[in-house]
């Protein structure tokens, strides 16, 4: 199991555009995945529930992933978040 | 697995939902096709082009449709089109929420996805008062 601490820092946090993202990112691999914002801990494989975080921009979240494809699926998703989604340029 | 996703609906609602699925997830991982039938449209003229719909998004695996209010017109004619031959399942309530939980479990086979369908569904309401 893996673990890492993320920040949203894209200016419209975790809303829907970048939520699908994240979902479609993870689920090209092999692992469970969640996301643990203020206290709250959703399947991050899910839109609903990664929205469920109403994660706004400067909210920190922890990664948790396990699986076979754990190392390579927390690498893509840190990228994701440090690119900020692909969002602001 | 190729489930075909229709949505019979009243006019408006099927075209923009699918349309911001559409924004969200860029290209859809399963066919989706919009059917909207007019307030005022008699249910045995619409049958035919309803059940073109339903043919043109059955890629052989059987069509999931989704419809917004149990017992309106749109979930009538959605009702008569699981009797044409092609396997169809069919769940009401469509909403945004409904229709990209289906979307994030394209490979699962027709006989899952109403279960999919109504989580996403029920999940989607929040009683928001945080």
């Amino acid at each position: 199991m893996i673990e890492r601490e993320l920040t949203v820092a894209n200016r419209l946090g975790l809303h829907a555009r970048a939520t699908a993202r994240l979902v479609q990112l993870l689920s090209g691999y092999d692992v469970n995945a969640t996301l643990t914002a203020k206290g709250r801990e959703v399947n991050a494989k899910s839109i609903m529930g990664v929205m469920l975080l109403a994660a706004g921009t400067g909210t920190a979240v922890t990664l948790r992933v396990d699986g076979t494809d754990e190392a390579a699926a927390a690498d893509a998703v840190c990228a994701l978040f440090e690119r900020r989604f692909d969002e602001d340029s | 697995m190729a489930v075909g996703i229709l949505l019979v609906t009243h006019l408006g609602i099927g075209t923009a939902l699918s349309a911001v699925a559409g924004r969200l997830l860029g290209p859809l991982p399963l066919a989706v096709e919009a059917f909207e039938i007019a307030y005022d449209a008699d249910p045995d003229a619409v049958l035919p082009a309803a059940s073109a719909a339903l043919r043109r998004v059955d890629g052989g695996d059987g069509v999931l449709v989704l419809t917004d209010v149990y017992g309106a017109t749109p979930a009538n004619v959605a009702a008569r089109l699981a009797h044409l031959g092609t396997p169809v399942r069919r769940v009401s309530a469509l909403s945004l929420p409904m229709l990209l939980r289906v979307l994030n479990y394209p490979e699962l086979p027709l006989d899952e996805l109403p279960a999919v369908a109504a989580a996403g569904a029920r999940n989607g309401v929040v009683h928001d008062d945080a």
